[in-house]
């Protein structure tokens, strides 16, 4: 009796504990009832606005299917690999996860560019790849792959070997495994492994700012509207930001736990 | 479902360097018959069959069912015409029971009279019935054994399998599956290979057919009374008389 009043004491003080933590974590959006005058919503932040909304959705929906398509095959590839190879290639994909943003932006910018090797090639079918769409879904690709294949080995990882081998033996090919067994399987696993990389991107400043300061999408005009017009103009946009970014992969999150607790 | 090797006689010799094991078993099985591996644990059974069923491959050696070569080279798993059934089921948590049965069944084959019969038959006599649309998931382990050797037989491949898939069981169960077993394997025709610890499953599912392990390698094979009679080594005769 008194044990287990001691133990639901402590589980009070934790709650609070993790209440206050939570709090902390949540303080900043406070500020977006800050008072710093009226919100600037006139033509030239209105326009602008809706221009990078459209452009980061747009390229980052790009980018998500560029990422998807040639990562979701490679993951697959290192899910199925002995432990010293896979570490080989978890060791390269964490390179552009792991480098400052500003420092990958230039160094895609000199790759790339029409000074770079696979950048003048591209430029001779008209390709360019600096402040272009190109250039902006190529950055997010680079900066959301990583992010999205570390996902995508660990959600393979998570479907038991002994699920997928049984497949085979009732007779379905490989191609029938991974789409009947594995995908269904490791599909909320893909699906958080995707959010990262959505929530990585679209919020992508650093190197985006020197890859492609045009088309600009939602952190680069951000980043104008404070330098042009000050913190009311910014304030609209953020909350569009906030609205476009983060619900999707906050859903796709707590799906997933509720399904690995069912 | 016909096979292309349904008449097909099993020849393997399976060789696997493990780290504390060397596995080298030559083992032949005829069209129906029942064949039953015996040891202690860490014998070796189990990585023969694996062999055979290809979840693992051999070092060397050869696995041939009729015409079929299984190994070398290593046949893609599902040209293989085996089922592998072991303690641990495999079934896809996100389906429900009677589509696990029906898994490997090809679509075009799934409205067949002849199919649709067999289906009803093993899931009747494997008491599947209130649990046929039941999520895989949430079934007790006793009922998820049976769902896999229902899965395992619907496509009635001419070999089958069988690895320790009794364990834990209640005895009741495990007699009345091994009898359905028997019965299958007489007018379906396919051949059984079961590997297992307990001496009374194998003596009743393979009687006639048994290879005893020890430490990887053959030590003595005959029928179970051959067994019973003049076992060939301390180990054996202490796994055959527990108490």
């Amino acid at each position: 009796m008194i044990g287990s009043r001691i133990v639901n004491d402590r589980r009070w003080i934790a709650r609070v504990g993790a209440t206050l933590f939570a709090l902390i974590l949540l303080y900043p959006f406070t500020a977006l009832f800050a008072r710093i005058g009226p919100w600037q919503w006139g033509e030239d932040v209105r326009g602008p606005l809706l221009s990078s909304v459209r452009v980061s959705l747009l390229l980052t929906g790009c980018a998500m299917i560029v990422i998807v398509a040639i990562g979701t095959p490679v993951a697959l590839y290192i899910a199925r690999c002995r432990m010293r190879e896979r570490l080989l290639w978890q060791a390269v994909l964490l390179v552009p996860i792991l480098l400052p943003p500003l420092a990958l932006g230039i160094l895609l910018t000199l790759a790339f560019g029409p000074y770079g090797t696979v950048g003048a090639w591209l430029e001779r079918f008209g390709i360019v790849m600096t402040n272009s769409p190109a250039a902006f879904v190529s950055t997010q690709v680079y900066v959301g792959m990583g992010y999205y294949v570390l996902g995508a080995v660990a959600a393979f990882d998570a479907v038991p070997s002994i699920l997928q081998k049984q497949a085979a033996l009732l007779g379905l090919t490989p191609w029938k495994v991974f789409l009947r067994v594995t995908l269904p399987l490791s599909r909320l696993g893909l699906a958080v492994a995707l959010s990262i990389a959505w929530v990585r991107a679209i919020g992508e400043f650093g190197a985006v700012v020197v890859t492609a300061y045009y088309p600009s999408g939602m952190p680069i005009q951000l980043w104008v509207n404070l330098q042009s017009f000050g913190l009311p103009a910014v304030m609209p946009l953020l909350v569009v930001f906030l609205a476009v970014a983060l619900p999707l992969p906050w859903l796709v999150h707590v799906l997933a736990q509720r399904r690995r607790h069912a | 479902m016909s096979w292309p090797n349904a008449d097909a006689m099993l020849r393997a010799h399976v060789m696997k360097q493990r780290r504390q094991l060397s596995v080298n078993v030559s083992l032949e099985l005829e069209q129906g018959c029942s064949l039953g591996l015996f040891g202690a644990s860490g014998a070796g059974k189990s990585t023969v069959l694996a062999c055979i069923a290809g979840v693992e491959e051999p070092d060397g050696g050869y696995v041939k069912l009729g015409g079929l070569q299984f190994f070398p080279p290593s046949l893609a798993l599902h040209k293989r015409p085996v089922g592998y059934l072991t303690q641990e089921p495999g079934l896809f948590p996100n389906l429900s029971v009677s589509e696990n049965v029906s898994f490997g069944i090809p679509k075009e084959r799934a409205r067949d009279k002849e199919q649709t019969h067999w289906i009803e038959t093993l899931r009747d006599r494997l008491h599947l019935g209130p649990l046929w649309h039941a999520p895989a998931a949430f079934i007790s382990g006793g009922q998820a054994r049976r769902v896999g050797l229902a899965r395992m037989l619907a496509r009635k491949p001419p070999l089958v399998l069988l690895d320790e898939p009794f364990a834990g069981l209640d005895r009741h169960l495990v007699r009345e599956l091994i009898d359905d077993l028997i019965f299958w394997s007489r007018t379906v025709g396919f051949g059984i290979i079961a590997v297992d610890h307990q001496a009374e499953v194998l003596r009743r599912l393979c009687p006639r057919q048994v290879i005893v392990l020890e430490e990887g390698a053959i030590v003595q094979q005959g029928t179970w009374d051959e067994l019973c009679m003049a076992p060939a080594t301390p180990l054996l005769r202490s796994l055959l008389n527990p108490f």
